[in-house]
């Protein structure tokens, strides 16, 4: 297979946007484009676009809309796709973007993640991601994702000792280090201890789904994300040096959470992970800088575990020592993570490359972990029943 | 509600599979689904999808004494992990012209 | 106080004697400490210029919730609305909330509206909190009239507190259908809702006496005074 690297990104600010949900999708492009130094209409050379989106079409109302964006960034003849794999679409895209060029189908793609969550009102929004349950044993219910990741942080503080403030060290630590990121949604620190221990803390976060608080789980974004994906045979001159994609793994797991033989565990996350730590022929230990979906933060501490940065049952122990912090031995979610950065469900995927390309390319400011060479990404669809994990590294081909 | 056996082995499925996860076996035959079970974990949902006018709701996963694990709403203020638990099955959403039914948990001493 | 001649004086109405609102401050999940205070009519000019920036802000019915809390505070200050009282809450004495109402009779109060301007803190929903507690807790009345101008409002009053519907009762509030809050559901829910710490310490009551307007509102991109 040949080999693929990314050459541009591009990131709107998450949060509301007020313009359409083309204008969004079309400014990260475009900034992807600029920043690769690919000029539109003539010898772009842009062989396909992979639009990312879970709700274009349900939220928006724009079916088919990688059609709409090829056309609005005057890319055409490229081949267009829209991706819909729930919150993995993001990631699910750059993968489909990996295997376009690999194949030897296409030199370079456009991969763009785009989300207008914000244009109907939360419990619209809580109703629609939960449609990605199942049709029958779930939806109908009224179970959600935030029910889902109660019944999952329950079962976790019973096995291993997880605490509510262990959640909440780990949504501070996030939010800490979205104040460095320019374009997250969130710009405010809580405080532990008002979130977790003082008089008013019950009422002041109070539980979204027990045990979790609102300070335990991510808000609703809008947002787009995009990069540019180039043969690293092609030839081509960019901007920058590419951040190769090393390895991609995914996997799936049963789709009704309740048929899962151990509920603690995260199959598709370790197994998503194992596939691409195998094909990029290195292990956890050579991963300098993570990006892990954290939409619960009870699932920023199950990855770290399932990816093997820490032995299972330990993750909360390591938030707590601050191990995962920038400055710590396995930094997570420098970007501020879904936590605060925001969770434009389709983007997601993509915008978690975008920060750790900014990561290896040393582009990261405050939130800079010195000398990053390889990272990775774990983009959570479902509850966890379709996820994909992303490799991406400086170092030469091993 | 029904649990799906599979013809071959007789492993249970909920929801309907159409491939046995055990034997691959592709004949189901429908069993009730009903009795008690423990609970395994539940949560309190404060915030509701649309559709649902109620302050919050409790959900459970429970498993069944035959081994099927199954997640559904239950009548209980405050449920407790272990719990024994009976199922109902009641309209677990109001749609129009049709309303969904499902599992609806009751604590097993209330269910004399 | 000016004298008032005989035609000011029939048109104002009689005013029921009102416990004031004892403030209080809670703390907020940014650390911050929010001082829930009643503004005496004399001050509530403040309280106009507050919410005047949002009087053509459309999104979410800022427009309607601003403009007609400026009515209904102009009254207040001008006599023409009867057993009004206002409460801000205020961070570092910037006015970072603001929550109406008034007494129907002594045993029946009607909410006017609740506006946050500090967003992202639940600032709102303590508001809102402080305004029934001033209705159960320090006038005992036995039920407050609610109703909802936008989605929001609907879902965070009427569903959070499980409000009666009383369609036949047309609340002030341009007729809309009533909810009612009653004390059995206030009692409720009020552990769940309501919070906050008294005496206030003197600091951050000197900070809350004279409130400050909003520098920025988060309605309002790029606004300056």
């Amino acid at each position: 297979m040949r080999a693929v690297g990314i050459v541009g990104v591009g990131h709107t600010k998450f949060g509301r946007f007020t313009g359409s949900f083309l204008d969004m999708a079309a400014s990260a492009a475009k900034e992807a484009l600029d920043d690769a130094g690919v000029r539109p209409v003539t010898g772009h050379g842009i062989d396909q676009v992979f639009l990312a989106s879970m709700g274009a079409g349900q939220v928006n109302k724009i079916s088919g809309a990688a059609s709409a964006l090829v056309d609005t960034l005057n890319l055409r003849p490229a081949m267009a796709e829209t991706v819909e794999n729930g919150p993995a679409s993001g990631a699910s895209a750059v993968k489909l973007g990996y295997m376009a060029i690999a194949s030897g189908l296409c030199d370079t793609v456009l991969v763009v993640g785009a989300e207008q969550m914000r244009v109907i009102s939360g419990w619209e929004a809580t109703d629609f991601v939960a449609t990605m349950s199942h049709p029958e044993a779930e939806y109908p219910y009224g179970l959600t994702l935030p029910a889902f990741a109660g019944m999952f942080t329950r079962l976790y503080m019973d096995k291993y000792g997880v605490t509510e403030k262990d959640l909440a060290i780990v949504g501070v630590k996030n939010h800490e280090n979205a104040m460095h990121n320019p374009v997250a949604h969130i710009k405010l620190v809580p405080n532990l201890y008002a979130i977790t221990e003082d008089e008013d803390a019950n009422v002041i976060n109070p539980y979204v789904a027990e045990p979790l608080r609102v300070y335990h789980t991510c808000p609703v974004s809008d947002g787009a994300a995009a990069l540019v994906l180039t043969a690293l045979d092609s030839g081509r001159e960019f901007n920058h040096k590419p951040v190769r994609i090393a390895g991609v793994g995914q996997a799936t797991d049963t789709h009704v959470v309740a048929e899962r033989r151990e509920p603690t565990e995260l199959f598709a996350v370790k197994e998503s992970a194992r596939r691409a730590y195998e094909m990029a022929g290195i292990g956890p230990e050579d991963i300098d800088v993570a990006e892990l979906h954290d939409a619960f933060q009870i699932l920023e501490i199950a990855e770290s575990e399932e990816v093997g940065f820490f032995p299972k049952g330990t993750g909360h122990l390591a938030a707590r020592e601050g191990k995962t912090r920038v400055d710590g031995e396995k930094p997570i979610n420098t970007s501020g993570g879904l936590k605060a950065k925001g969770h434009p469900v389709g983007a997601t995927g993509v915008s978690q490359v975008v920060e750790i390309v900014r990561q290896l390319r040393g582009e990261a400011g405050g939130r800079q972990v010195k000398g990053a060479k390889t990272g990775l990404t774990v983009n959570f669809g479902g509850f966890g029943n379709n996820v994909v994990s992303i490799v991406l590294t400086t170092r030469e081909r091993g | 509600m029904y649990a799906y056996k599979c013809d071959a082995c007789g492993e249970l499925h909920h929801p309907k599979h159409f491939v046995c996860r055990k034997c691959g076996g592709t004949d189901f035959t429908e069993t009730p689904l009903e009795g008690e079970a423990t609970v395994l974990t539940w949560t309190k949902v404060y915030n509701l999808p649309e559709g649902y006018m109620k302050p919050y709701l409790c959900f459970v996963i429970a498993r069944f004494d035959n081994g099927l694990t199954v997640s559904g709403q239950i009548n209980s203020e405050q449920p407790v992990t272990g719990q024994r638990v009976k199922a109902v099955v009641g309209v677990v959403k109001e749609g129009v012209g049709r309303d969904f039914y499902g599992f609806i948990f009751e604590p097993a001493q209330s269910v004399a | 106080m000016a004298t008032i001649d005989k035609m000011e004086q029939q048109l104002r109405p009689a005013e029921t004697a009102m416990a004031p609102y004892p403030a209080k401050y809670i703390t907020l999940a940014s650390g911050e400490k929010m001082v829930v205070k009643q503004v005496a009519r004399e001050n509530c000019g403040i309280v106009l210029e507050t919410v005047k920036p949002l009087m053509t802000v459309e999104r979410d019915f800022y427009d309607i919730v601003a403009s007609r809390i400026y009515s209904e505070v102009l009254g207040h200050m001008r006599y023409r609305v009867k057993d009004e009282y206002v409460l801000l809450g205020t961070v570092d004495g910037e006015i970072a909330g603001v929550v109406n109402g008034r007494l129907v009779d002594d045993k029946v109060g009607m909410s006017y509206h609740t506006m946050t301007i500090k967003q992202g803190l639940r600032i709102g929903a303590q508001l809102f909190a402080a305004k029934m507690e001033y209705h159960f807790d320090i006038l005992g009345q036995d039920e407050v009239w609610i109703v909802a101008e936008s989605p929001n409002g609907f879902k965070r009053w009427m569903i959070e507190y499980e409000l009666v519907s009383r369609p036949e009762t047309w609340h002030e509030l341009g007729g809309v259908p009533t909810y009612v809050l009653t004390r059995e559901l206030w009692e409720k829910h009020k552990a769940g809702k309501c919070t906050g710490r008294r005496p206030v310490p003197e600091e951050l009551l000197a900070k809350a006496e004279n409130p400050r307007l909003p520098g920025k509102y988060a309605q309002i991109p790029g606004f300056t005074r």
